[in-house]
């Protein structure tokens, strides 16, 4: 599959650490892209890694580190504005409220500290206004798919590419957060803002991935990222030691639930679906492929277990962290604060509209190559058939289809099956 | 139905009747066969339309199904065979909005009558052998172009 689409690969996201890695098998079987071999007792990558970070979560002995690229420096936060993922509103308890952790943001001396739950809200409801409108075209592509999470574009480009006509085109709430803060700054300090950055506080390491290699836009407007966990102790201590009175949160719940499975399409008021969850994930697109659920609007589609409150980057709990983000839906009301006739103007002027670049192209596989990959199919299935099927991932592949595909491709021996061999030693 | 040549490739998968937890298994199967072996997109899909209702008719109203994939140098066929109730009227059962499902089963989103319509829709050509009580027999058929290119999604 990997051989139809031309996503970039050109940066790794994860790394084994071989002192650590005592050659268990978990995961490379909870691998969506089969990426992971175990070779000689270690684990290793060999094939496309999107940056999901299930191994990183199922890795008993943390021998899985995720390469974040990140630059940021906690000693400079006077270069930065700053703008974190709503899932932060979570992870310091229901006593901690939103306009707490702004505030706390602001005293660790950041430029500009801007509250992304109040954009969120904005394009919830630009999304219901662009379903509304879409829905007019005929043969328009249902259910659209949204653009929020990066592993989620990265698996549709990667082993969905005629489904990236689904993705949503308007532009995420972080990356407009983003672009408005650079033509605020510019406004103010001229050539000067050149040297203002944005940092984006992120749940996941998938983030820093779109802003180094987009999938869909032409380019980032963030510029770096730093995951809750390496900020939540200074954020902290900052929180405690709020020595000012200014109010920075202006979202209602609507905005504040995004961190949660179900909150992007909750303040939209779309006939949408929330899945979360690798498996499930994988399991909805090819339903969409197969072309069910035209009747639904949206599918907020996230590969975190309970959406971005399971990122691996977060502090909390994630099932106390929706605990505490529905105590603040009842404080702030599920409501939309966001004025109507202004989104729809916006809407209108593309103020939304995402910038993408040029589609990945496909190459199609040429009448030759199909009969080659038929004569694949079949060899691999002829090795299948003689196999065990224990799924046991002995042999260092993730499972027994697999095993033969990597057999048949020269990548593995047939000894390497352990039942294999006992059986041919009969 | 023109003449085939040897199938390239041919896998046979059993369709459980009333395994409603398993039901469209075989589909997603036949679909990831057929998008690895690396057909365009729309084939695909309408192949796996087609899997998916023959499928779910098993399902319905089947007792034990076999569903067989065959790949040819210019056809993709699909042979569903079960020996349920079969079908006492073909062509009323090929008009659009006629189901036999039951009360229950429409409660669970099914039996919209769209079913064999919706293959005879999908497929290139589509013939169904039936009789009551003598199981139900479809042969599905869609031209596999293997031309090869530049395809811009």
């Amino acid at each position: 599959m990997s051989e139809l689409s031309s996503v970039p690969v050109n940066i790794n996201y994860v790394e084994f650490d071989e002192a650590l890695c005592n050659g268990c098998v978990l995961c490379m079987k909870v691998c969506p892209t089969k990426a992971i071999r175990v070779k000689d007792g270690k684990a290793h990558l060999q094939g496309v890694c999107i940056d999901c970070a299930e191994c990183l979560r199922v890795c008993p002995r943390g021998a899985i580190k995720a390469i974040t690229h990140e630059d940021f420096n906690l000693e400079d936060t006077r270069n930065y504005v700053v703008s974190a993922s709503t899932v932060i509103y979570s992870q310091f308890g229901e006593n901690v409220l939103p306009n707490d952790i702004l505030l706390g943001l602001k005293r660790m001396g950041f430029r500009y500290v801007h509250d992304q739950s109040y954009t969120s809200e904005m394009f919830s409801f630009a999304l219901k206004v662009h379903i509304k409108q879409t829905r007019k075209i005929a043969d328009s592509p249902f259910p659209l798919i949204s653009p929020v999470c990066p592993v989620v574009v990265r698996l549709i480009a990667y082993r969905f590419p005629s489904l990236l006509k689904h993705v949503l085109p308007l532009t995420t709430p972080r990356e407009i957060v983003a672009r408005e803060a650079k033509k605020r700054l510019s406004a103010k300090y001229g050539a000067q803002a050149e040297q203002i950055k944005v940092l984006h506080i992120t749940p996941c390491p998938s983030k820093m991935i779109s802003i180094k290699e987009p999938v869909n836009q032409t380019h980032s407007y963030l510029d770096t990222t730093i995951g809750i966990n390496k900020i939540y102790e200074v954020l902290n201590k900052n929180i405690q030691e709020i020595d000012e009175d200014l109010v920075l949160h202006h979202s209602s719940g609507a905005g504040l639930a995004w961190g949660m499975s179900g909150g992007e399409i909750a303040g939209s008021e779309v006939n949408g679906l929330a899945i979360s969850g690798l498996r499930e994930t994988i399991l909805y697109l090819e339903k969409i492929e197969m072309g069910l659920l035209q009747d639904i609007d949206y599918l907020e589609l996230r590969t975190c277990p309970e959406g971005c409150l399971g990122g691996p980057f977060t502090v909390a709990d994630k099932y106390l962290a929706k605990h505490h983000l529905q105590k603040f839906i009842q404080i702030f009301g599920d409501k939309t604060r966001v004025k109507y006739g202004y989104i729809i103007k916006l809407y209108k002027e593309g103020w939304f509209d995402a910038d993408w670049g040029p589609a990945p192209s496909v190459t199609r596989p040429s009448h030759r190559a199909i009969n080659e990959r038929i004569e694949r199919i079949n060899r691999v299935d002829k090795i299948l058939r003689t196999l065990p099927r224990r799924e046991c991932g002995i042999c260092g592949s993730p499972d027994c289809r697999t095993f033969a595909e990597d057999v048949v491709d020269g990548n593995a021996p047939i000894e390497n099956c352990f039942l294999m061999r006992d059986n041919l030693g009969k | 139905m023109p003449a085939r040549d040897n199938p390239q490739l041919s896998k046979r998968f059993k369709i459980e009747p009333r395994d409603f937890l398993r039901a469209g298994e075989v589909s997603l199967q036949v679909q990831r066969t057929l998008k690895n072996i690396g057909f365009e997109e729309e084939l695909v899909r309408r192949a796996a339309i087609c899997a998916y209702e023959a499928e779910m008719n098993v399902v319905l109203h089947g007792g034990d199904g076999i569903l067989t994939l065959t790949v040819h140098s210019e056809e993709i066929v699909l042979d569903v065979t079960d020996d349920g109730p079969g079908i006492e009227d073909i062509d009323l059962a090929l008009k659009e909005g006629y189901s036999t499902a039951t009360p229950e089963q429409r409660e669970m989103g099914f039996g919209a009558g769209m079913g064999l319509p919706n293959i005879k829709e999908n497929a290139d050509s589509f013939e169904v052998k039936s009789g009551k009580g003598s199981g139900t027999h479809l042969m599905i058929g869609l031209k596999a172009r293997k031309n090869g290119g530049e395809l811009n999604v």
